[in-house]
């Protein structure tokens, strides 16, 4: 058979070439490597088998997205290579057929890719099997683990993607034109993932469009439990089969209009000429020329030179000829296209929770410039491209020759095209500056920083592309083999772009790499942009080493042999040449050996100090010191000296402590902090060090006379931060000129630290410490017992800085004076506070106000303060509006606030959260950002956020809860419930309900069922969603009142910071015992397991009755059920009181009045409820408010439909 | 100022030895470089347009080591390969004012000029904003002309520019090449005997790397006059005909084959006298004949 023939000519042809080989080997053995440096850590900390079927789901993923350069290298030569060659009229013109020939190469380049993809799931068995590996990591084998990613994933994948592939490469009769269509199936399935699931929300949209089925799985690692990872087999679930049918719809498709379009047809170059054009342009020379007589034209005598200046203008002749390629070829303008569509994007990136945000200059580019964004990756990948393009521009259209022997010399046509690409990519960041301007000035914004977007659009982040530019075009040079140097540029790509993160290579060894940079409107570049040169400079150092490489192994001519090429080279190898190299080898080695000084020797493993190992090391060393008596600090006196133009800071205090326990102590534990020096220890008695571990960060001094219970001790102490030099990452930008903000956690700690421990099971396991919880249960007695963290204090800092700058630190500020040019803040509390600060230094804003406590007996007040950048003043005014409210709210709902000050501090961080520290609660720069007003829900957001932080004050800096599960559901279950009141007394129900809706959004992303009870719950799901909305829901079932009684008992009872410390269990008594019996099987689901409700209203008809009354019925379904921890689901009988309410018309959009709101009693199964109401009825439900735990809380209420009530069934009321 | 080769070899990878001690010196003027398919024609002409590298040997333009001296080389150079493409999208226009900076022509108006007078030369002046991805082949061959010809070169290589082109094409980019002679070494490698006979002033035949003649045209077709004879013979004949003469060429003359004859006497009866051609110089070099009676050079006769 002919079809057959051709499967296995084009089967036997590629299999002969290199790069198929070459792909063979590669594409298992980086799945291999990737899976053992990265995924072994995943699953650890993850807490799955490295062999669980979700993650080699996951690796058979990554390991079709490398697949994808082998579908292109195969599926464009496939379709393509018989006009490359100029076989095609041969092979045009033989009786195959259109079928057989497009059907046959396409079948043999989908076998060979599928062939090749079929070694990754072996090189993940190897990798499972593979000694080494720790025991506990390793679950059972099963075939369909790796069998089901295979043809779930792989194979798909690997069908989409060679069709459509070779369907494009086929009908534009250009292999490359695979490599386009390819860098856009990725950006598409990451857009789908990134922007459709992750930003917008539409998770069930971007399951169906994203080609390579990333977002299904993104799905799945959020909603399947660890045990569900584990022995889930990923193979025919839903989202993934519905998946796989669009898009092998899709290449079906693609591959019959294929094979409808192609021609076996001569097909002219130059396809966009307007018809005709050949006919006239024969005409004009071709016919002409036979009969014309030569033309004898004056030669024209012109000067030809050839020095450093024609060099130049040849050079920019190539980059000018190389500009205008590729911006005239159609994957140049889609570039430009999706780039200004992903900016135009923008809008979408940087809300939060759908709350708009002003879009200041920083907040672009924080999108703009970060290259945390998966989808820029499309910059790079068609960089490479066009690197490749231009590489062989000339070669490809057969005009090598002409080119090679013009008296350019060698380096021309590289620097050439290097400018030429470099110019694209500068066009390109101006474009995007551009565009990101339009985004400001659409959304009403007209601060533009011109000088910001060039710094790092056209600074840094062109930088970085013109590093990887010159890579490619090296790479291209250097290997000559188009398929290979792209397969060999792209793994470079990712090996750049995600090898830092995944903890791949030092810094010194990753090309292109730095340290991270971050901007702020506050410290701009900071302590960044130092440090980024140097990398920059190291690099640029080595692109120069790379292009004296290139030049010297440049093909010109007709000598493309290795060996004839290093002969060549050794030709080219000039006196100039050499010297170029030499120096480039000596800025190399100089600016290396400045970066290896910096990030070796002066910061030599800076992050070490957290690293686990060193970690494990300390608790396996002085672990037996946990519980160890130690005095408690109860006042800490501090001089602080912060010099932010120099990017240090001094610390010296003394500590007063007091041996609250019942036995003499003879040695005081000592820990200093890594990140800072700590100096000489001093006591007020006589004390000898016995131990002084450097390492690890551990002192114990021997009491010459042991503390007695009751008696007092001072310990003063010097800590010194003066970062010297620069690490390899991680940068310290705790001192920067304007913007200082550092913690308490510098000081030296008293006592055996029992949360620098590993504390993730997998960790612990691999560092073979004795497995234990991360966190004791909440009845673990020893966890009440311990106050570690707890204490209270009172402090008193004088914090010194330079002068124009304001320090900000806990408590009332008695004093500030200037001396030797700096001026200086005194600080003292009027009440001890939780031992956890934070010290803050820069060229503030001050917004003041004040609440005045009319309850207390004689007016008490309380200043509100917010420091904040001068141009980020939007929202101060809500932020001060808002802690006044709350202050009165929580004074009268829980107790007194004991501060005669609350203070809001910005500091520079691009993020937005807040922290809730005593007294100063510190935000970030993202923060301050939010534009309530501007949001079409009319939510405040902000105001609810502060509210949240100002109730920290009561829960969590008075009442503390003891280090246990459930401590979350204490510290911000609470805060959020009472912020929830304050919103509801200043902005009113409604205002309430709708910030609840968008909360509530939360439970429509993809979360995992399978959980712990609320009681022990500390992950972000349960403590800042679960538990207000349950909390919540208590409030309308037992009434406000009964709630705020228990709250306030439990706060009495601890705001004192004492041990016992409460635990979750202490709230749940007091609920229970402030509520009546008759909602103890309702707080028994609601906090003790983890019970879903799915409450469905399927119709819902209504009648009229007697009075202008309308008889409503609702058909309703219910059912219960518990998820264990590990995702099994128990249906449990429900007999449950369940709100049912009937709404009216809705009026100009908003919901309409309600109209019944009524508790029944709801069974399991399908019920029936009829209710009457007065007034025309539009809509009912079951819990129409979810005030139950429900995840498709969407079918709770039902439109109204008109008509009779079903027959046979006589309506009646059934509560 | 002449080219002067001297014992050039090159042998590539696959055993072929393409180049075999070629010693030639080229004056200025026409120089045809003849031989068959695969004769190391093209090598010469690449290795001397600063392509490919010989294994050894020399080859000097005046004060000019050619294989060494590239960039000099480059800059004197005019070259036309036998198969070249264009960029497609790109005028004609365009594409030679890049190749007029490439050849170092940067002074804007001077480029102008040199441009316009070459694409008139050429008679592209008309199509000059044309796409060149819509020329005809001729069009396309007087293109990479006018790129040859930037800048003066006084070194011109072309190589087989002639094969596929429509006999009106052929005289009209033969018409091109005449002019160049003037001042310039110009070297036509060709397997077509007549592009070298109306063309050329010297020429040299190659065979299999080897330089088998290097002769005057004129002087050699000279030399041959009354050695060549010419008989028309059926077609069973041929194998005795071959077997008693020696028979540099066969043609087909409408179903008959006409045989040429090399011979000091006349060979015999049907026989006739012929006036000698290029082409018979050709074949009696390719059969070894030439060199017996008229050896211009030493070098030829080993």
């Amino acid at each position: 058979m002919k079809l057959g023939e051709i499967i296995r000519f084009e089967a036997g042809y590629q299999g002969r070439r290199a790069p198929v080989w070459l792909f063979f080997a590669g594409v298992p053995g980086l799945t291999f490597w990737l899976a053992t440096e990265a995924y072994v850590a995943k699953a650890r900390s993850g807490g799955f088998f490295f062999n669980a079927p979700f993650n080699v789901a996951e690796l058979t993923l990554v390991g079709s997205v490398m697949g994808l350069l082998v579908a292109t290298a195969l599926a464009g030569d496939a379709a393509a290579r018989d006009v490359r060659t100029r076989m095609h009229p041969l092979v045009y013109t033989s009786p195959a057929g259109k079928a057989a020939y497009l059907g046959g190469r396409f079948l043999a380049a989908f076998a060979l890719t599928a062939l090749i993809l079929s070694a990754v799931p072996l090189a993940l068995l190897l990798a499972a099997l593979r000694p080494g590996i720790e025991a506990g990591l390793v679950g059972p084998f099963r075939a369909s683990t790796y069998l089901g990613p295979y043809l779930s994933i792989a194979l798909p994948n690997a069908f989409v993607a060679t069709a459509l592939l070779f369907s494009l490469a086929a009908l534009t009769r250009r292999a490359t034109a695979s490599y386009l269509g390819a860098v856009l199936l990725l950006t598409a399935s990451i857009l789908a993932w990134t922007l459709v699931a992750g930003k917008l929300g539409r998770w069930e949209l971007a399951k169906v469009i994203d080609p390579l089925g990333m977002t299904v799985l993104a799905e799945m690692a959020r909603a399947w439990t660890a045990a569900e990872k584990n022995t889930r087999v990923i193979g025919l679930q839903g989202p993934l089969v519905i998946n796989r049918l669009v898009w092998i719809g899709v290449a079906l498709g693609a591959l019959a209009v294929t094979h409808l379009r192609f021609r076996f047809a001569h097909h002219a170059a130059g396809g966009r000429r307007r018809p005709g054009a050949r006919r006239d342009a024969r005409a004009a020379g071709g016919d002409a020329a036979a009969a014309a007589p030569p033309v004898r034209v004056a030669r024209t005598r012109a000067r030809r030179t050839f020095g450093a200046a024609t060099h130049a203008r040849q050079t920019g002749s190539v980059a000018a000829e190389s500009f205008r390629a590729i911006v005239t070829s159609w994957g140049g303008g889609a570039l430009a296209l999706l780039t200004v569509l992903i900016v135009l994007s923008g809008p979408v990136w940087f809300e939060h929770m759908g709350v708009p945000m002003v879009p200041t200059t920083g907040r672009m580019i924080g999108f703009l410039g970060g290259t945390g964004e998966l989808v820029w990756m499309v910059i790079p990948l068609l960089t490479a491209f066009y690197a490749g393009e231009l590489v062989w521009r000339e070669r490809d259209a057969g005009l090598g020759e002409i080119a090679a022997a013009a008296p350019a010399p060698d380096w021309v046509p590289l620097a050439g095209k290097l400018l030429g690409l470099g110019m694209v990519l500068a066009t390109l960041q101006a474009l995007v500056m551009a565009a990101a301007m339009l985004v400001q000035a659409r959304l009403g914004y007209h601060r533009f920083e011109v000088g910001v977007y060039a710094r790092v659009l056209l600074g840094i982040r062109l930088a970085d592309y013109l590093l990887f530019a010159v890579l490619a075009v090296v790479v291209h040079a250097v290997v000559n083999q188009k398929h290979v140097a792209h397969a060999v540029v792209v793994i470079a790509y990712a090996t750049m772009a995600f090898g830092p993160a995944l903890g791949i290579g030092d810094g010194l060894l990753v090309y292109g790499s730095d340290p991270g940079w971050g901007y702020s409107d506050l410290s701009g570049f900071g302590a960044y942009a130092g440090p980024w040169l140097w990398f920059k400079l190291y690099w640029a150092a080595w692109a120069l080493l790379l292009a004296v490489a290139a030049r010297l192994l440049w093909v010109r001519g007709t000598e493309n042999g290795p060996a004839a090429r290093l002969r060549l080279a050794r030709g080219r190898l000039t006196r100039r040449t050499a010297a170029g190299a030499a120096a480039a080898a000596g800025l190399v080695l100089c600016l290396g050996g400045f970066v290896f000084y910096n990030t070796h020797v002066l910061n030599p493993d800076r992050a070490a100090p957290a690293s686990p190992e060193r970690r494990a090391e300390y608790e396996r060393r002085y672990g037996r010191y946990r519980g160890v008596p130690q005095p408690r600090v109860t006042a800490a006196r501090l001089r602080v000296e912060i010099h932010p133009a120099r990017g240090s800071a001094e610390i010296r205090g003394t500590y007063q402590m007091v041996n609250d326990g019942a036995v003499p102590i003879d040695s005081i534990h000592v820990l200093p902090n890594g990140e800072v020096e700590l100096g000489a220890i001093g006591f007020d008695r006589p004390a000898r060090r016995v131990l002084d571990d450097r390492a690890l960060g551990y002192r114990i001094y021997a009491l010459e006379r042991p503390l007695r219970p009751g008696d007092t001790l001072r310990l003063g102490f010097t800590v010194r931060h003066a970062p010297r030099g620069f690490p390899e990452r991680g940068i310290d930008a705790s001192v920067v000129a304007n913007g200082t903000h550092f913690g308490s956690e510098w000081l030296p700690a008293v006592g055996y630290q029992a949360e620098r421990e590993l504390s993730g099971a997998g960790d612990r396991r691999a560092h073979r410490l004795p497995p234990r919880p991360a966190l004791p249960a909440p009845d673990d007695a020893a966890a009440r017992w311990n106050g570690t963290g707890a204490e209270r204090i009172a402090l008193d800092a004088v914090v010194g800085t330079d002068a124009g700058q304001t320090a900000v630190a806990p408590g009332r500020l008695l004093r500030a004076w200037t001396e030797h040019g700096r001026r200086y803040f005194h600080y003292a509390t009027d009440a001890p506070i939780r031992n956890e600060y934070a010290f803050f230094s820069a060229a503030y804003a001050v917004r003041e106000g004040v609440w005045i406590d009319t309850a207390a007996k004689r007016g008490r007040t309380v200043a509100i303060q917010v420091f904040h950048h001068p141009g980020h003043a939007w929202n101060v005014e809500g932020m001060v509006r808002s802690a006044r409210a709350s202050l009165a709210s929580y004074s009268r709902r829980f107790g007194p606030y004991p501060q005669g000050q609350i203070r809001l501090v910005e500091y520079p961080d691009p993020g937005i959260s807040l922290h809730g520290a005593p007294i100063d609660i510190s935000y970030q720069e993202g923060f301050s950002l939010f534009d309530p007003r501007a949001d079409p829900r009319e939510i405040d957001f902000p105001f609810a956020v502060v509210a949240h932080e100002v109730a920290h004050q009561w829960w969590g800096n008075q009442l503390t809860p003891a280090r246990a599960e459930g401590g979350a559901v204490l510290s911000e279950t609470l805060a959020w419930y009472s912020a929830l009141g304050v919103v509801e007394e200043t902005y009113g129900p409604e205002h309430l309900a709708r910030l609840l809706a968008m909360m509530r959004e939360a439970y429509l992303q993809p979360h995992a069922r399978g959980a712990v009870p609320l009681l022990r719950g500390n992950d972000w799901l349960l403590a800042y969603r679960k538990g207000p909305f349950v909390m919540y829901a208590l409030r309308e079932y037992a009434g406000d009142a009964r709630v705020n009684a228990a709250l306030r008992r439990l706060f009495q009872r601890h705001a004192a910071g004492r041990p016992p410390l409460p635990t979750s269990l202490d709230l749940y008594r007091e609920l229970r015992a402030a509520t009546p019996d008759s909602l103890h099987p309702l707080l028994h689901d609601l906090l003790e397991a983890n019970t879903y409700w799915e409450l469905e209203t399927r119709t819902v008809r209504a009648q009229p009755a007697a009075g202008g009354a309308w008889r409503v019925t609702l058909d309703v379904h219910a059912r219960k059920i518990v998820v264990d921890t590990t995702g099994v689901e128990t249906e449990i009988p429900m007999d449950d009181a369940v709100e049912i309410g009937v709404f009216g018309d809705a009026v100009r959009g908003a919901p309409g009045a309600p109209l019944y709101r009524r508790m029944h009693r709801v069974r399991s199964g399908d019920q029936r409820i009829t209710v009457t109401v007065r007034g025309k009825p539009a809509r009912a439900g079951i819990d129409p408010r979810t005030l139950l735990i429900d995840d498709v809380p969407g079918d709770n209420v039902a439109e109204v439909t008109p008509g009779e009530a079903a027959p046979g069934a006589r309506p009646g009321p059934r509560h | 100022m002449d080219l002067q080769i001297r014992d050039l070899s090159k042998t590539y990878p696959n055993g072929v030895r393409a180049l075999d001690d070629v010693t030639l010196t080229i004056p200025r003027g026409m120089f045809g470089l003849l031989g068959p398919n695969g004769a190391g024609k093209s090598t010469l002409m690449r290795t001397l347009a600063t392509l490919q590298e010989p294994d050894s040997g020399s080859a000097r333009l005046g004060d000019i080591d050619v294989l060494r001296e590239k960039d000099r080389v480059r800059q004197t150079l005019g070259y036309l390969p036998q198969e070249f493409g264009v960029y497609p999208h790109v005028s004609a226009e365009r594409l030679l004012e890049h190749f007029a900076v490439l050849k170092g022509i940067t002074g804007r108006r001077a480029r102008r000029e040199v441009v316009d007078g070459l694409l008139r030369q050429t008679n592209l002046h008309d199509v000059r904003r044309k796409k060149l991805g819509g020329f005809s082949g001729g069009m396309r061959q007087r293109f990479g002309v006018a790129v040859a010809l930037l800048g003066e070169p006084r070194l011109v290589i072309v190589d087989e520019p002639t094969a596929g082109l429509d006999p009106a094409e052929r005289v009209r980019f033969l018409n091109l090449l005449s002019d160049l002679g003037e001042n310039s070494v110009v070297i036509l490698s060709t397997h077509i005997v007549e592009d070298v006979s109306e063309l050329c002033t010297r020429m040299a035949i190659i065979d299999r790397g080897r330089i088998l003649l290097e002769a005057e045209p004129l002087a050699s077709i000279a030399a041959l006059r009354g050695r060549i004879w010419r008989r028309v013979v059926a077609r069973g004949e041929l194998p005795a005909v071959e077997a008693a003469h020696a028979v540099i060429s066969t043609r087909l003359l409408a179903g008959r084959t006409v045989v040429h004859v090399h011979a000091q006497s006349h060979p015999g009866a049907g026989f006739d006298s012929v006036e000698p051609d290029l082409e018979d110089v050709y074949f009696t070099t390719m059969a070894g004949l030439h060199a017996a009676d008229a050896a211009p050079l030493p070098e030829v006769a080993r």
